[in-house]
């Protein structure tokens, strides 16, 4: 029931996360080239492919330095003949579209499948992104599916398809779908090996502009009809019968709702289960349209499927009453669950949900009235907490707090914007803050600081950095380098002596580069040297021009596996009720989960399963109290 | 369990407590038992301390999401996540909770920065009290007390799911649970686990009156 599942050469059932299905299939599928930038909810996918690449040995793989580049990577080795397959987050297709756009119109050679998946709730993104659109505004078919199984089928159908019409496939999941572990029937491995091919074998061309632009749309029309064709037939596009003249139309995880709520409900409904969104079964819909009075939408984000179902009503069944957001009875927001849809289907069925929902909801809001609240924060020795602090201090000694804009950037260190910090005047997409801080450089007399990861300063700030030494713009760049990707679960990227499965790596070297560029200045502190980065940081703020500010020091849940590796131990700090004199810094101005305070005597206590160590603490408390005592625990 | 029945269990906890690994456990226990299972886990954001969950469903499922007021059984690793997910819990449904609370700093703030000294930590009994008004059996563990007795303050996991084999309706034979948890723990950790898993039973099956 894990990645020993995905690497099993035997069939049969396993308990697999869709996400390592997904793995699964493309490996099933025989895929040769991978690609990925991590990004919840799909960096396992990313994991798993590392993680297996020595034990299969006949696939290469890159972990890219942006979405973009690993969509081109895996267009590049189609082209070449090789079966490929990359995915990302919902905004990575938006990196990443650019490209995707072209490919449309090129077309592919060997199967190449892209997974987005999106993110309803926006449990870890910037926005509610409804990604369904990509497919139908590019021409290039998109599939949904709602369970594991499903995830590992339809990868490998997606091979077939791509392969069959030279195209791109889309695999469009939500987050309940890729983090949803059920059972899944594995399929034969037939693994092939590696192989380069010689281009002159293989090769195609892959060309877009003005003339052959407007040849290749005719074709790619042409193409979209041969898919829809056999679309209609597919077994992912199913009719669950049921009885009457009210109907349902659903895809991916709603799927999974409606059929718990109707199984609550004790009625069956037929429903209309689509796994292809784009092109749209049109003729097996219409059928369906045709048969019902009534039909009920169930989808989260954007009326996406109701619009276009509404159309298609409009030439089959001009009677037909369509329930679903327009009609107020389903959110454009949020997530759905079995309850949500269950009330929807009783009402329209005159009937009672099994259960009263707001009853229970209402009664558990009542009782967590006396629970904390319990924001995201921070890891326990977390270098960016320690930067921060610096940060403020320096700020604070400059007397400059309010004269600044501070323009934040992805990854954990987003979390800026909460208290102690409340930095929170922008964050938009992966490096934007670099973009926006050139515009409020022209637009404010106020000083303009930017904050980016090492990960985020490769994925998409460079162009920014570039256009801002280029125009002598005044701003200060805070670079948190941390080694990896720590966000989503420490993968390696360009700032990494490693890669893929662990192989060795070409590390950017970070200050070199800034200094080639023709940065002012670039500093370096370590942050957990945390009253030492104050002087520095107020200097590079100070300066005119473009300065870099390298904060540097691993990510505390990465050092903490590297001293596991090395049989190292993490030493917590001691508890020092002597020297605490209850000023609380380190409560009031640092949030350190591991930090409590003794209601007894009212002295703060440093939690020894939690304390990393780090002793960043020590240098935000006036007296110095928190300490490491030489006994290893 | 017959066909078409469905057990739901929600885990709760706080990030880095390693409530994957217990939902690993049960997952295997399930498969060894012939089970079917369906989860729907929070993976994402790596930060520790964060409020984290796994819906957790044996036997026919079709959603993994667990419907408000479905669930048969919560585990919590701490005190103030059981209270957090409260509405996925059926009336007198069984809870096996820690009495680990992990404070959130907002909390530590506000007791700190009270001169009067009077704003107090939420405390367990404030939490069982709310808990009690959705079920009676609730099972409070000193999780970390017998880990220790185990012979291993990080074998909590294993208290928390011995508790869980005490419970009359509990789908997964004991005997199976126990086998997952040796198989999953450290080689080195096996005896001491054992222990805990043991203890956990024992708790439990007081509480519960069984």
């Amino acid at each position: 029931m894990t990645v020993e599942d995905v690497k099993r050469s035997e069939t049969g059932d396993a308990l697999l996360l869709a996400n390592e299905a997904v793995v699964r299939g493309a490996l099933e599928a025989d895929v040769k080239i991978v690609a990925f930038y991590p990004g919840s909810p799909t960096s396992e996918i990313l994991d798993t492919f590392s993680e297996v690449l020595d034990h299969f040995g006949d696939y290469k793989m890159h972990i890219s330095a942006n979405e973009k580049v690993a969509l081109e990577t895996v267009a590049g080795a189609s082209m070449a003949g090789q079966r490929s397959f990359t995915s990302m987050k919902s905004v990575g297709m938006n990196v990443a579209s650019d490209s995707m756009f072209s490919i449309g119109y090129t077309g592919l050679n060997a199967g190449c499948v892209c997974l987005i998946a999106d993110d309803p709730y926006a449990h870890s993104s910037q926005s509610e992104q409804d990604g369904r659109y990509f497919g139908e505004a590019a021409y290039v078919p998109m599939l949904e599916p709602s369970t594991a199984q499903e995830a590992l089928d339809m990868t490998k159908w997606a091979f077939e398809v791509s392969e069959k019409h030279k195209t791109l496939v889309l695999l469009r999941t939500t987050t309940r779908v890729n983090h949803q572990r059920g059972m899944v029937k594995l399929g034969a491995l037939n693994r092939t090996p590696f192989k380069k091919n010689k281009w002159q074998d293989v090769k195609g061309q892959y060309f877009t502009v003005g003339s052959v632009a407007r040849a290749l749309k005719a074709k790619l029309l042409e193409k979209t009809k041969a898919v829809r064709m056999d679309f209609e037939k597919s077994a992912f596009n199913k009719l669950v019968p049921g009885s009457g003249k009210v109907g349902i139309l659903t895809s991916g995880v709603c799927y999974l709702h409606t059929m718990e709520a109707l199984q609550n409900l004790k009625i069956k409904l037929p429903v209309f289960k689509l796994g292809t969104l784009f092109p749209l079964p049109e003729r097996k819909l219409s059928e369906f349209l045709k048969s019902l009075s009534t039909l009920i939408v169930i989808e989260e984000l954007t009326p996406y499927l109701e619009t276009r179902i509404s159309a298609l009503a409009h030439l089959v069944n001009p009677s037909l009453s369509i329930i679903g957001k327009k009609t107020g009875h389903f959110s454009e927001m949020l997530e759905y669950n079995v309850p949500i849809v269950e009330k929807v289907l009783a009402e329209v069925m005159g009937m009672k949900p099994t259960v009263d929902y707001d009853a229970i909801l209402n009664r558990a809001g009542e009782l967590k009235k006396i629970l904390p609240e319990r924001p995201p924060i921070f890891c326990p020795g977390c270098p960016h907490r320690g930067t921060l602090w610096s940060f403020r201090q320096a700020l604070q000694q400059l007397k400059i707090r309010d004269n600044i804009v501070f323009n934040n950037d992805i990854g954990c260190y987003s979390m800026a914007f909460l208290p102690p910090n409340e930095f929170s005047d922008s964050m938009l997409a992966m490096g934007a803050s670099i973009g926006v801080s050139a515009g409020m450089e022209m637009a404010l007399e106020d000083r303009v600081i930017a904050m980016v990861g090492d990960s985020t300063l490769y994925h998409a700030a460079l162009p920014g950095i570039i256009n801002l030494i280029h125009h002598n713009s005044n701003v200060t760049l805070f670079v948190l380098d941390n080694s990896v990707t720590a966000m989503t679960g420490q993968q390696y990227n360009p700032n990494s002596a490693f890669n893929a499965g662990g192989h060795p790596a070409q590390k950017i070297n970070m200050e070199k580069m800034f200094e080639a560029l023709g940065a002012k200045s670039v500093t370096i502190i370590d942050p957990y040297e945390t009253r030492d980065c104050i002087n520095p940081i107020k200097k590079a703020i100070e300066a005119d021009g473009f300065n870099v500010i390298i904060s540097r020091r691993e990510c505390a849940l990465y050092g903490d596996r590297l001293k596991k590796q090395a049989g190292e131990k993490i030493i917590p700090s001691e508890n020092v009720k002597d020297t605490c004199r209850g000023i609380y810094a380190c409560v009031k101005e640092f949030y350190c989960p591991a930090i409590i305070v003794d209601e007894s005597d009212h002295k703060m206590t440093i939690q020894q399963d939690l304390c990393d160590g780090c002793l960043e603490c020590r240098q935000v408390c006036p007296v110095n109290a928190p300490r490491h005592v030489e006994v290893q625990k | 369990m017959k066909k078409g029945e469905t057990y739901s269990i929600i885990f709760c906890g706080v990030g880095g407590q390693g409530l994957m690994l217990l939902s690993a456990i049960l997952g295997k226990a399930s498969l060894d038992s012939g089970l079917k299972v369906l989860t729907g886990e929070q993976h994402g954001l790596s930060q520790r301390q964060g409020s984290i969950y796994v819906h957790f469903r044996i036997g026919d499922p079709i959603s993994p999401l667990i419907p408000y007021g479905k669930a048969d059984m919560m585990i919590a690793m701490e005190a103030t996540e059981a209270l957090r997910y409260i509405e996925y819990l059926k009336d007198d449904g069984v809870v096996i909770m820690s009495n680990r609370i992990m404070p959130a700093v907002t909390e530590t703030r506000m007791v700190a920065l009270d001169k009067e000294k009077k704003t107090k930590y939420l405390t367990v009994e404030q939490i069982v009290e709310k808990l009690r008004q959705v079920t009676k059996r609730v099972v409070l563990l000193d999780s970390l007390e017998l880990a220790i007795k185990a012979g291993n303050p990080r074998t909590e996991n294993s208290v928390l799911i011995g508790a869980t084999v005490a419970c009359k309706d509990f789908p997964i034979p004991a005997e199976e649970v126990r086998k997952a948890v040796m198989a999953l723990v450290p080689p080195k950790t096996q005896k001491a686990n054992s222990k805990a898993f043991d203890l956990g039973r024992e708790t439990s099956s007081g509480c519960l009156g069984i």
